[in-house]
Formats: C-alpha cells, sequence, structure tokens
C-alpha cells in the first residue's frame, strides 16, 4: 500500500512537470528587478547605483559579506540548537537582521522605495524560515516516522497550521516594514527569554527536582514487577468520542479529552508565528500538546511532527513558489554549512558546560537582543549598540 | 542572467568551477524543456547524494551524545508507559514530563544535523539563481508561474523517494545503513511499546537520517 502511494505521488509530481515545462512559453518577471528598477539610482542611502558590487540577493549596494562570516554565524546557530535547543533559531534571526545589517539596509528604503524595503523585509522572513523551518521538517519526518498519531488533534492542528500559512502569507507578504518586522521579532524574542529564565529559577528547577524524584520512586517500586499487558493495553490509542466540544482517546487504559478549539487555535498561533516572524513553531508544539492533553511524549512527537510537516510546506510553498519571495541562497547555504558543522561541536562542549549556566548566558543575550529589537522597531532607534 | 555577471569574489569560485560542467547536463537534447528538466534531474540526484554523504558524517561523529540523549528520553517514555499501566497518574505525569524535555534536546539535536542534509540543496539552488533567475513556466489554467525553484522541487521530491527506496540496496549505503543502526537502537526502541509490539514504522530500527 505503501509503495504504491509513493509510486501514484511520483507519477503526479513528473506528469506535473513535464506538462507544466512541454506545455508553457517561459516568460521573464521578476519581483526583484522591478522593485530595483523603481529605486532612484545614485550612492546615497536608499538609492541603488547598477555599477556597485552586488550583495545581498544581488542587489548592487547591498550588504555584503566574506562567506566565511555567515559560515561562522552558522556555527554559533548549530552550536546553541544542539547545546541548548530553541534559541538557535533566535539566533539565525538576528544574525540576518543586525548581523548582516539587512534590516537597516531594508529601512534605508522607507523614503525612496518602501516596496523594496518590505520585499527585502519578506526575504529575511524566508531566510529564516528556510533555515531553521526547513531543517526542523527533516527532524519532523523522523518522529513522525516513529510516533504514535492520535487523529483528531493532529487533525486540529494542521487545520489551523495551514490555515495561518495561509493566512499570514497573504496579510504580509508585501506590506510589512522592516521596524515592524523588527519590533515584532523582539517581542518573540521575549518570550523566549521568558522561558529560559523560569527554567533557571529555583521555582522552575524544583519542579524538574521534583519529577525527577517521582520518576526515581516510582522505578525503584516497580523495578522488579512486571506488569501484564492486558488487551486494553494492547489497543494502543483508541478514539472513543468525537464531538465539537470535546474529543476523547484511551490509550493504556488512561482516558484522555480534549477542546478541539484549543489543538485548532494552538495549530493557528504556532504556524502564525513560524510563517510571521520565520523562527519558532516546531518547538511550541510538544508542550503545548502536553499541556492541552497531558499526552505520552511518543504520542506527541508523532502528533506534533504531523502538524510541523503540513505548517511548513504550506508556508514554504505559499511564500517561495505562490508569492515569488526571493531570497539569496548563497547566504542561506553557506550559514547551513555553519550550521552543520555546530551540529557537530555542540555535543563535544556540552559535557564541558553545564546547561544551567548557558541558559542563563543565553536569558541575557535574549534581553538584550528583545529590547534592542522592541526600541529599534517601534521607537526607530535601538536603545542597546549593535542592534 | 548570464555567466558574464558573476561578481569575481571568493564565494563565487566554486561555481565558477562547477558552471561548465553543471551546464553540459543543460544541453543534452535540442529541446529547451527537456534539456532543462534533464539538467534539474542532475543538479537533484546531485544535491541528494553530497546532503546523503554530509548527514551520514555528522550523524556519525556525534553518534555517541545522540544515543545518551535519545537513550534518557527512551527511559522517561518506558517508565510513564508503565506509570500509565500501573494506573499512577502523577508518576506518570513526573516521567513524561521528563521524557517531554529530553525528547525536546534530541528534537533541537536532529534539527540542526538537519542542515548536513539541506546544504548541498542550497548550494545548488545559488548556482540555478545565477544561471535561470529570470526563466519562468506559466502554470496551464492558472495565473501562476513556476521558476526554476519550483522546478527543483517538483524532480527533487521524486527523486529522493526513488532513492530512499534504493538507497539500502546500493553496496556503499548497505555499510552506511548497518553502521547508522546500531547506534540509532535507542531511537528505534522508542516505537515500541514495553510489550514488544512495535508502532509507527514496523518495518525497521529509527535511523538518525530521515
Amino acid at each position: 500500500m505503501r509503495n504504491k502511494t509513493v509510486l501514484v505521488i511520483f507519477f503526479l509530481a513528473a506528469l506535473a512537470v513535464v506538462a507544466t515545462l512541454a506545455l508553457a512559453e517561459p516568460s521573464w518577471a521578476g519581483k526583484l528587478e522591478e522593485a530595483i528598477a523603481q529605486t532612484p539610482v545614485g550612492t546615497g542611502p536608499g538609492m541603488i547605483h547598477p555599477d556597485m558590487p552586488k550583495g545581498f540577493m544581488g542587489i548592487p549596494g547591498a550588504p555584503h559579506h566574506f562567506f566565511l562570516f555567515y559560515i561562522l554565524w552558522g556555527i554559533w546557530v548549530g552550536w546553541i540548537f544542539s547545546s541548548v535547543g530553541a534559541f538557535g533559531g533566535i539566533m539565525a534571526g538576528v544574525g540576518h537582521i543586525s548581523v548582516f545589517g539587512l534590516s537597516d539596509y531594508g529601512r534605508s528604503f522607507r523614503q525612496t522605495n518602501p516596496a523594496l524595503g518590505k520585499l527585502i523585509t519578506d526575504s529575511i522572513r524566508t531566510s529564516n524560515q528556510y533555515l531553521v523551518g526547513l531543517s526542523a521538517l527533516i527532524s519532523s519526518f523522523t518522529y513522525y516516522r516513529m510516533g504514535r498519531l492520535v487523529l483528531p488533534l493532529g487533525l486540529c492542528l494542521a487545520v489551523g497550521g495551514i490555515l495561518a500559512g495561509y493566512l499570514v502569507p497573504l496579510l504580509t507578504v508585501g506590506k510589512m516594514a522592516v521596524s515592524l518586522y523588527v519590533g515584532f521579532f523582539g517581542i518573540i524574542v521575549f518570550a523566549v527569554a521568558f522561558v529560559l529564565f523560569y527554567e533557571t529559577t529555583p521555582k522552575g528547577q524544583e519542579k524538574k527536582k521534583a519529577a525527577k524524584a517521582a520518576a526515581k520512586a516510582f522505578e525503584e517500586a516497580h523495578i522488579k514487577k512486571s506488569t501484564q499487558v492486558s488487551a486494553e493495553h494492547a489497543k494502543g490509542v483508541q478514539v472513543t468520542h468525537w464531538g465539537l466540544s470535546k474529543i476523547a482517546f484511551t490509550f493504556y487504559g488512561q482516558e484522555f479529552s480534549f477542546n478541539p478549539i484549543w489543538p485548532l487555535l494552538g495549530g493557528f498561533v504556532i504556524n502564525g508565528i513560524s510563517a510571521f516572524i520565520g523562527v519558532g513553531g516546531g518547538f511550541l508544539y510538544v508542550p503545548f500538546l502536553t499541556s492541552v492533553a497531558g499526552l505520552p511524549m511518543f504520542i506527541v512527537a508523532g502528533t506534533s511532527a504531523l502538524a510541523v510537516l503540513v505548517g511548513m510546506v504550506v508556508n514554504i510553498f505559499n511564500m517561495m513558489v505562490m508569492r515569488q519571495v526571493p531570497v539569496d541562497f548563497i547566504l542561506i547555504s553557506t550559514e547551513l554549512i555553519g550550521i552543520a558543522i555546530g551540529s557537530v561541536l555542540g555535543p563535544v562542549t556540552s559535557k564541558k558546560i553545564p546547561d544551567i549556566w548557558l541558559k542563563r548566558i543565553f536569558v541575557v543575550l535574549a534581553v538584550y537582543v528583545g529590547i534592542g529589537y522592541l526600541t529599534k522597531g517601534f521607537m526607530g532607534h535601538s536603545i542597546f549598540p549593535g542592534m | 542572467m548570464v555567466l558574464s555577471s558573476f561578481q569575481a569574489d571568493m564565494e563565487m569560485q566554486p561555481y565558477l568551477l562547477l558552471d561548465p560542467y553543471l551546464i553540459w547536463f543543460f544541453r543534452l537534447t535540442g529541446q529547451a524543456w527537456l534539456n532543462f528538466l534533464l539538467g534539474t534531474l542532475v543538479v537533484a540526484v546531485l544535491a541528494l547524494l553530497v546532503g546523503e554523504l554530509t548527514s551520514f558524517l555528522a550523524s556519525f561523529l556525534v553518534r555517541r551524545h545522540f544515543q545518551e540523549v535519545a537513550g534518557e528520553a527512551k527511559k522517561y517514555q518506558e517508565l510513564s508507559m508503565e506509570a500509565l499501566k500501573t494506573g499512577d497518574r502523577p508518576a506518570y505525569e513526573a516521567a513524561n514530563k521528563l521524557a517531554n524535555d529530553a525528547f525536546s534536546k534530541s528534537f533541537f539535536m536532529q534539527l540542526a544535523l538537519s542542515a548536513t542534509f539541506f546544504w548541498p540543496i542550497f548550494f545548488f539552488l545559488g548556482w540555478m539563481q545565477y544561471r535561470f533567475f529570470e526563466l519562468e513556466f506559466p502554470i496551464p489554467f492558472t495565473g501562476y508561474s513556476l521558476g526554476y525553484i519550483g522546478v527543483f522541487i517538483l524532480v527533487y521530491i521524486p527523486v529522493y523517494i526513488l532513492f530512499k527506496q534504493v538507497k539500502h540496496k546500493l553496496p556503499y549505503f548497505i555499510g552506511i545503513k548497518r553502521l547508522l543502526d546500531i547506534y540509532a537502537q535507542p531511537l528505534g526502541a522508542l516505537t515500541q511499546v514495553p510489550a514488544g509490539k512495535p508502532v509507527g514504522d514496523p518495518g525497521g530500527q529509527g535511523s538518525l537520517l530521515p
């Protein structure tokens, strides 16, 4: 059955490609080139001179850095991903916004050609998404293959995610100035800072210690006992009730239930953030599903993976193929090389640096970045240098 | 956009070196659309093969750390299942929380490792960007058009699916699979409920690679 599905998909994809190429005449277009053509010619801020060296997205005079710089930043991002986790996506965004100077460059066009500035904003968002979201696709697919899926939960998340993946680009592509984007990015950074900070507080630490103690106590009490697997246990996930206000299922003899509106909203908000900012999303599903329905981890892995998969496909298809947002592939490929290297370095250093101190450093960094971007975005200039 | 508009910057050197070889595959027949399709197919296959190689290397280098992280998730997941079976809800919630924390860690590790698979795709798309940036194919009966990226994606997906089916029958990849299966056992064990009944992907053990 599975092979048949694969063959059908393969055949349809091949047919679509052949038909499109055989029947269509190539035509010339370019959102970017149109935008460049409408920009005043010159070497001052907000101007483009065709004789200037090409930089970001091939725009003459755009920021341009030695490729090793992109790789180094990518190493930093990859190292954070494989050491701490979520904060890596934020750093990927910081690189595009501040370190490579793209947001300041986009802002320089607000008087002369706002459309180009907004195009640069969209490119930054899409670049973030490629860097972070596409990578989440692979790990999500792995867990989706492995995990058990709660179909109604996955469907609700996916529907919410698809809606957001369609609506957010529709409402924002070509319409968002760099300043506004940077301001909202700052808000997300603060949210991540808050979560990281909580985990380093005595209360946050106490919760984890208590969980470990409870788990250890249970393990010691039951270590010699082997529980008989009843017929009920062997059934796995069984959906017992479908309703507009409640969906219930049993798993291992325990009943779980949830109101479908929550995963629908959750999928919408989480994928909406991912589509809007370009980072975040995947890592939010797991804690969200845990708190909404108290689900076992290996069900959460598969169910949230489905939502991430669907959300990412919709977001990227919408931004890249339908909205034709241009991106700089050299920038992304060199950053990915860096992230790849960082992903290998993270495990090497993780044993030498305690987790809690890493989180504390990133809390400070997140607060600095968050305040910097909030003030830059909504007040016009950052109160902290380097933002 | 033609080759002469390339900057003589260092980052363009790999493209300048590869360009004569890659463009050859786009000039094999007399039909423009067929040339583009064949050339894109070759580029997609190259991106896939290089990605497979680098992701294997990276997975091999971090296998021990990955085993530890995945092992912790497995341990607490099994404990949470045991707690569920005995009906001990507080113990289940405690073990489940720890399993989720460990899972998040392994999720982000995999996320970073995914870059080792994806970077060639963007590397080759970068070359296609300079060669075929302005190329567009109107999609019949719609107001939309497909650029080089859309064609690449449509070609890459079936190539990937096909490769996945035959990958482990190819000489080099048989050895890789054996090696990765050994180290991916904790991840694969996450598919097993304590009764020994496999769920999810019953065909095999988990793998660090997709």
